[in-house]
C-alpha cells in the first residue's frame, strides 16, 4: 500500500515534523518506509529519525510512503496528515 | 583591540569577560580494552542505564525550554529523543557491544559515523549534526560519569566562547548573566542559534579557528548586528555598539516630574537574585515558585521553601519581594504532582484552582514557609501573589487557609507574620472583578502574557494566531486600564509582571496608564529606568488616553511610533 504526498511543514522533514512522523510510525504495527518521490525505489525506514532526517527533504518536495501490515492504511493516513499540515495541531480543536 | 569576523546570529551587542566552554576535553574516551576483556552483559546494561538517564534529562530540557523559551524551540529535544531511540543507531551500538566494544566506544563510533554522514551533506544538514553531537555528548557524559559543566549559573557578564554549542547547552543559558556567545563553527539557522535569539543573547557564530586565540579572562565585545567579535574593545567601539553601556541605577527612580515608579525583577530561582540586584532592581516583583518544583523527584519541603524565600528577602533587605504561589497546570509536567492530562490545559486545572483544592497540601506547605519568612529578619517586605484568580471564592478560600496556618503556627509556638496578599490579573474574569479584588487585597499585578492570551482568545504557542497575541490590541489596553482604575479606587497598588513591562518602547504608555510598579527580566531594568526618568506623567497620561481610544493595534502602534 503506498501514497505520495507533498511535504507542507516549513521545517521539511526535520525537527518536529520528523520526530512526529517517527513517533507516529512507532505507534502502528505496520512497517512504513519513506523516500523522495523522484528517487524511484530509494526508501528508508520511517521508524528511524536518523534515516528520515538523513533524507534531507525540504518543504514543498513530494515523498513516497509505502506501508505494509494489518494497519497499513491507518498508518498511511496518520503519516500523511502530519506531512500535509502546516502547523502541528498541539491540542484538541475547540 | 583586535577584531574577528563571523556571522551575526542574534542582532544584539554585548560586552563581557571571555569564558571558554570545552566539553570535548572532559568527554575523552578511556583506553580501549581488548574485546575478550569486555564484560558484554555489563556494557549492555550500562548503555541501557545511560539511555534511560539521557531520556529523562531530555524530557527535563524539553519542558524547561518550553517554559523559558517557547514550544517551538523545545521541539528540538523531541528530535533528540528520537535520535536516542533510533533503531538504526541503537541496534548498531548493541551489535558493537556484543562484539566486545565497551559502551562509550561503541556510542562514540556510531554517532561519529552519523555525524560524518550529515556533515557530508549541504549546509543546513551539517547544522543538524549538532543535534547528534548533543545526544552523543549526553550519552558519553552519562556513561563516563562526567558532571555537565554548569552553564546555567555562569558569572554575570560572561561572554561564552566555544568550538560549538549544542541546543541543550544554549537552552540553559541565563540571558541576565550571559552577555554574549561566540562559536567557532555553526550557522545562524542551527537550533542553538535559534534558541540564543529567542533568549535575546547577543551571538556571533562561525568565527573559525582564530577564536582559539582569545584567552579566558579577556574583555570581548560581541556585535551580533555586524558579526564582529572585538577583543579588548575601545571605549568608542563599546559606545558604538549601542545600549551596551546602559547605566545601572541602584536607587529607585521617578519620572521627570517626580512620580516614583518601582522597577522590580522577575526571577525563577535564588541564583537569579544577585544578577537582578546587580542590574538595579528595586525588589522582586515576581518570584516564580514553580521552578523550585521542577527537575526533582519530590516536592520541596517547608524548610527548603523558607530558605529560598528568606534568601530573596536577604538579597533585597529594604525592598518588596513578591512570591507567586505555585502556578502549574497540565502543560507543565511535574512527575510527582500527578497533574491531569487535559485537552486544554490553559483553560483547565491550574494555578490557584489547584492550590485551594487538590493541591491544598502543597499550598499549605507554601503558606507555612511564607508566614514564617514574613517574620524573619527582612520579612516585612514579603508579599504573596495568587496566580490565575477568576473568582472571589478563591481569594476567600486563601484568606481562610492563611488564618488556619497562622493558628497552627501559633499553637506550635512558631514565629510568624501575615504577609501582604495580592492577585495576578490574568483572566478576563479578574479584570471585571478588579474592584472587588482590590477591596480585599493589598495589590494586583497584571500578567500580560496570559491576560493577552485570554482576552484575545489566542493561544500563546499557536503561530497561527500570533498577530492576535499582542498586548497592544485596544481590548488588552482597556483591560489594563480597567484594572489600574479599579485597584486605585480600592487603595491597592497595581503592578505589571508580563513581558510588556520590560519593553522600554512601552514605558511611557504604562506610566500613563497609571501602573505603580513594573517587573521584568533583570536585563531590561537599566533601559526601563532610563525611560521612566525621561517621562513626564502628564504627557504619558495623554498618550495613554489616546491609546485607549484607538480602534486597532495598528493605530496603537502608529501612535507609539513603533515600526
Amino acid at each position: 500500500m503506498e501514497r505520495t504526498v507533498e511535504v507542507v511543514p516549513e521545517a521539511g522533514l526535520h525537527a518536529r515534523p520528523a520526530s512526529s512522523l517517527v513517533q507516529t510510525v512507532n505507534a502502528f504495527d505496520a512497517t512504513v518506509e519513506i523516500g523522495r518521490a523522484t528517487d524511484g525505489d530509494e526508501l528508508v525506514s520511517a521508524n528511524s529519525m536518523l534515516a528520515v532526517t538523513g533524507l534531507n527533504v525540504t518543504q514543498g518536495e513530494s515523498v513516497r510512503l509505502v506501508a505494509e501490515g494489518p494497519d497499513a492504511a491507518a498508518a498511511l493516513d496518520a503519516v500523511a496528515a502530519i506531512l500535509t499540515s502546516a502547523v502541528e495541531d498541539e491540542g484538541e480543536a475547540s | 583591540m583586535r577584531t574577528l569576523a563571523g556571522v551575526g546570529s542574534t542582532p544584539l551587542a554585548g560586552v563581557g569577560v571571555a569564558r571558554w566552554h570545552r566539553p570535548a576535553d572532559e568527554l575523552a574516551l578511556p583506553p580501549r580494552p581488548a574485546p575478550a576483556d569486555v564484560d558484554v552483559e555489563r556494557e549492555r546494561s550500562r548503555f541501557e542505564a545511560a539511555r534511560t538517564e539521557v531520556r529523562e534529562a531530555l524530557e527535563t530540557a524539553r519542558s524547561r525550554t518550553a517554559d523559558r523559551v517557547g514550544e517551538d524551540e523545545a521541539a528540538v529535544f523531541e528530535a533528540h529523543q528520537q535520535f536516542l531511540d533510533d533503531p538504526g543507531i541503537v541496534d548498531d551500538i548493541q551489535d558493537a557491544i556484543d562484539d566486545g566494544t565497551p559502551a562509550p566506544h561503541a556510542v562514540s563510533a556510531r554517532f561519529e559515523a552519523a555525524i560524518d554522514q550529515f556533515e557530508a551533506m549541504d549546509g543546513r544538514m551539517a547544522e543538524r549534526a549538532d543535534d547528534l553531537r548533543d545526544v552523543r555528548d549526553r550519552l558519553l557524559a552519562a556513561l563516563l560519569g562526567v558532571e555537565a559543566v554548569d552553564l546555567a549559573s555562569l558569572p554575570v557578564d560572561t561572554v561564552l566562547l566555544a568550538e560549538r554549542l549544542t541546543p541543550s547547552d544554549t537552552a540553559v543559558l541565563d540571558p541576565d548573566t550571559v552577555a554574549g556567545i561566540v562559536t567557532a563553527t555553526g550557522g545562524r539557522t542551527a537550533h542553538a542559534a535559534i534558541i540564543a535569539r529567542a533568549l535575546s543573547i547577543p551571538a556571533v557564530v562561525g568565527v573559525g579557528d582564530e577564536l582559539d586565540a582569545i584567552e579566558a579572562g579577556t574583555e570581548v565585545l560581541v556585535d551580533g548586528e555586524t558579526g564582529e567579535v572585538v577583543v579588548d574593545p575601545s571605549a568608542e567601539r563599546r559606545a558604538a555598539a549601542g545600549g551596551v553601556d546602559a547605566t545601572v541605577r541602584d536607587a529607585p527612580v521617578e519620572t521627570a516630574d517626580g512620580k516614583p515608579i518601582e522597577v522590580a525583577a522577575n526571577v525563577g530561582s535564588v541564583t537569579e537574585l544577585d544578577p537582578a540586584a546587580a542590574r538595579g532592581a528595586d525588589g522582586i516583583g515576581l518570584f516564580r515558585t514553580e521552578f523550585l518544583y521542577l527537575d526533582r523527584e519530590t516536592a520541596p519541603d517547608e524548610d527548603e521553601l523558607y530558605a529560598a524565600f528568606t534568601a530573596a528577602l536577604a538579597a533585597f533587605p529594604d525592598d518588596r519581594v513578591v512570591v507567586r504561589t505555585l502556578d502549574v497546570g497540565g502543560d507543565k509536567p511535574i512527575s510527582y504532582l500527578d497533574l491531569p492530562t487535559e485537552p486544554n490545559p490553559f483553560l483547565g486545572r491550574r494555578g490557584v484552582r489547584l492550590s485551594v483544592d487538590e493541591h491544598a497540601d502543597l499550598f499549605e506547605t507554601q503558606l507555612r514557609a511564607l508566614l514564617r519568612a514574613a517574620a524573619s529578619a527582612h520579612g516585612e517586605g514579603l508579599a504573596v501573589m495568587l496566580p490565575m484568580v477568576a473568582r472571589l471564592e478563591e481569594v476567600t478560600a486563601v484568606l481562610d487557609r492563611i488564618d488556619a496556618v497562622a493558628d497552627a503556627l501559633e499553637t506550635a509556638g512558631v514565629e510568624y507574620a501575615i504577609p501582604s496578599l495580592g492577585a495576578m490579573i490574568e483572566t478576563p474574569a479578574a479584570v471585571f472583578l478588579a474592584d472587588q479584588l482590590a477591596e480585599r487585597l493589598d495589590f494586583l499585578s497584571i500578567g500580560t502574557n496570559d491576560l493577552t492570551q485570554y482576552v484575545m482568545a489566542a493561544d500563546r504557542e499557536n503561530d497561527g494566531v500570533a498577530a492576535l497575541h499582542d498586548p497592544l490590541h485596544p481590548a488588552v489596553l482597556r483591560a489594563i486600564d480597567n484594572t489600574v482604575t479599579a485597584a486605585h479606587a480600592g487603595d491597592a497598588w497595581v503592578g505589571m509582571c508580563g513581558e510588556m513591562a520590560g519593553d522600554p518602547a512601552l514605558t511611557s504608555l504604562l506610566v500613563g496608564l497609571g501602573l505603580d510598579e513594573l517587573s521584568m527580566s533583570a536585563v531590561t531594568i537599566p533601559a526601563v529606568k532610563a525611560r521612566i526618568m525621561e517621562t513626564d506623567t502628564g504627557e504619558a497620561a495623554a498618550l495613554a488616553a489616546d491609546a485607549l481610544t484607538c480602534s486597532t493595534r495598528e493605530d496603537v502602534r502608529a501612535l507609539l511610533e513603533l515600526e
